[in-house]
């Protein structure tokens, strides 16, 4: 009898990191280059149920275990800013970013210029071209970013482009196996990066966040619901215990 | 419930989003103000499974991990530098920049604050003064009896004297680039200070090297689209009502479980 309860409860935890899933999805509801996670779950049977007193040989219990989050690397809307600076990727393709612990990924395009004029992301870090970080002259205006990714800007009154770098696109094999970091980025993990060839940048738009608000919601509901379910059924399963040990030790009179 | 605090760090997000965008909306006739856009990351993973962790003795390896994410934070919130549309008030001594470049202002401590906004007037002495009174640099006085004052798209400044049926050049208004002008820090009354993040301050001629030019008799508005600004708006309310449902949701979830076994 208590397989019904230790069973309830696994699904309870996993639905409750499913919740936590899908709350961190919401609040990124609004950050560039957001990927929403998916929960996926797997039965895991568990060899011979101990209290199983049915006929017939020992059955396995079906228990639930969250095999993983799955993330969804759909395409975010894109969102005209005309900021110069601001480049979103159309394709499957990441920019390479330069940190302190080494290169890492990103797909938020919102950057902007440090003091010494390199690209950078909202946190510092150093876009990288294909040979190195971008850098602008002081006095470059104009810039502009072609859709492969060359810079060009016309330097003080000249009139013809100058080239600043192409920006580095990077494709994986397997963009499941990149690892979240948070502050935007990616590292490898046991992905394979690659240049990209397919991917097109554009000027002056954002990726925003691939969140779709109304699809979170209804799983929010669907995982309330489901939890609540499993907490009237572990009461039942509770309360039919509690009866049974009552009315089996109970003394006739 | 992680859910609980995860949902808490969306709604903090948002409310600065919308803080950021009534901003914008409050400066939508302010003259050179330049709008501020709210960015976001995402937090740091907690890994419960590994993504490539082996999974088995045979070397097994997981396609995918269980990577739970902690909320949001703000990173930032960048200007847009991007230009803000002239218009035309017929005042001599309004002044626009079309392109690259701040007007140089002289503090009354000394030190220089950088503006867009180019409503100048005259003081008692006959300089060029902002609205709160400090000096255009490089700083021009304005003969008492001139009239005609005139600024090319250079920045020189020239006045006709009585007696004269020429023109006189009396100084030239300089203009100021940073590499970096989106880090440059605002202090209010339309005005920037340098930061190290601007990098610091080259002073150049207007209409050369990559500098804007002046226009007289203009003035460039803020460069906020009310439109996107209201969308982005309508954006961040719904989102942050989503938050404060992932919260009720994750109560309800919590409830539950505290009503067990009364």
């Amino acid at each position: 009898m208590q397989n019904a309860l230790l069973i309830g409860l696994a699904r309870q935890v996993t639905l409750e990191r499913q919740m936590d899933t899908i709350a961190n999805n919401v609040a990124n509801a609004n950050t560039n280059g957001f990927k929403a996670d998916r929960s996926l779950f797997e039965e895991y049977l568990n060899s011979g149920a101990r209290e199983d007193n049915f006929i017939g040989s020992d059955r396995r219990v079906s228990y639930v275990q969250d095999r993983g989050t799955f993330r969804d690397v759909s395409q975010g809307p894109m969102e005209q800013t005309k900021s110069p600076l601001d480049v979103a990727i159309s394709g499957d393709a990441y920019f390479a970013v330069q940190t302190a612990g080494g290169e890492r990924y990103t797909r938020d395009g919102k950057f902007s210029m440090n003091n010494v004029g390199q690209l950078v992301t909202s946190d510092g870090n150093p876009v990288l071209g294909n040979a190195g970080p971008i850098t602008f002259q002081p006095t470059d205006h104009d810039i502009n970013i072609a859709p492969d990714g060359t810079v060009t800007v016309l330097e003080g009154s000249g009139k013809a482009d100058s080239i600043r770098g192409k920006i580095r696109l990077v494709a994986f094999d397997n963009p499941q196996r990149l690892e979240k970091l948070g502050f935007n980025l990616y590292g490898t993990g046991r992905a394979t990066a690659q240049a990209d060839t397919k991917s097109t940048v554009q000027q002056g738009f954002v990726e925003k966040s691939n969140v779709n608000s109304v699809a979170e919601m209804s799983r929010m509901l669907e995982v309330t619901r489901a939890y609540t379910q499993l907490s009237t059924l572990l009461q039942q399963q509770s309360d039919l215990h509690k009866s049974a040990i009552e009315k089996l030790a109970d003394v006739p009179a | 419930m992680q859910a609980l605090h995860t949902a808490a760090t969306g709604m903090a997000a948002q409310e600065l989003n919308v803080q950021v965008i009534s901003n914008n909306i409050a400066n939508l006739r302010t003259t050179g103000f330049k709008k501020q856009t709210a960015a976001f990351q995402d937090l740091i993973y907690e890994h419960i499974r590994r993504v490539g962790a082996q999974s088995s003795d045979q070397g097994t390896i997981l396609p995918v991990g269980v990577d739970i994410g902690g909320g949001v934070k703000t990173v930032g919130t960048p200007r847009s530098m991007t230009q803000g549309t002239l218009s035309q008030t017929g005042n001599d001594l309004d002044l626009a920049v079309s392109g690259e470049g701040f007007f140089k202002i002289l503090q009354p401590d000394g030190s220089y604050q950088y503006t867009r906004d180019g409503t100048f007037q005259m003081d008692n002495q006959g300089r060029i003064v902002t609205a709160q009174g400090n000096p255009v640099q490089p700083t021009i006085t304005i003969p008492n009896n001139a009239s005609g004052i005139s600024v090319s798209m250079q920045g020189q400044v020239s006045v006709t004297l009585p007696g004269s049926t020429s023109s006189t050049i009396i100084g030239q208004i300089g203009v100021t680039r940073f590499i970096n002008k989106a880090g440059l820090q605002p202090v209010g009354n339309n005005q920037f200070t340098e930061t190290p993040s601007s990098g610091a301050p080259q002073d150049g001629t207007a209409n050369s090297e990559g500098y804007g030019h002046i226009t007289q008799g203009s003035l460039e508005q803020a460069n906020v689209d009310v439109v996107s600004e209201m969308s982005d708006l309508i954006a961040a309310q719904r989102a942050y009502e989503m938050n404060a449902k992932v919260i009720s949701a994750a109560d309800q979830m919590m409830q539950s479980t505290t009503a067990l076994f009364r």
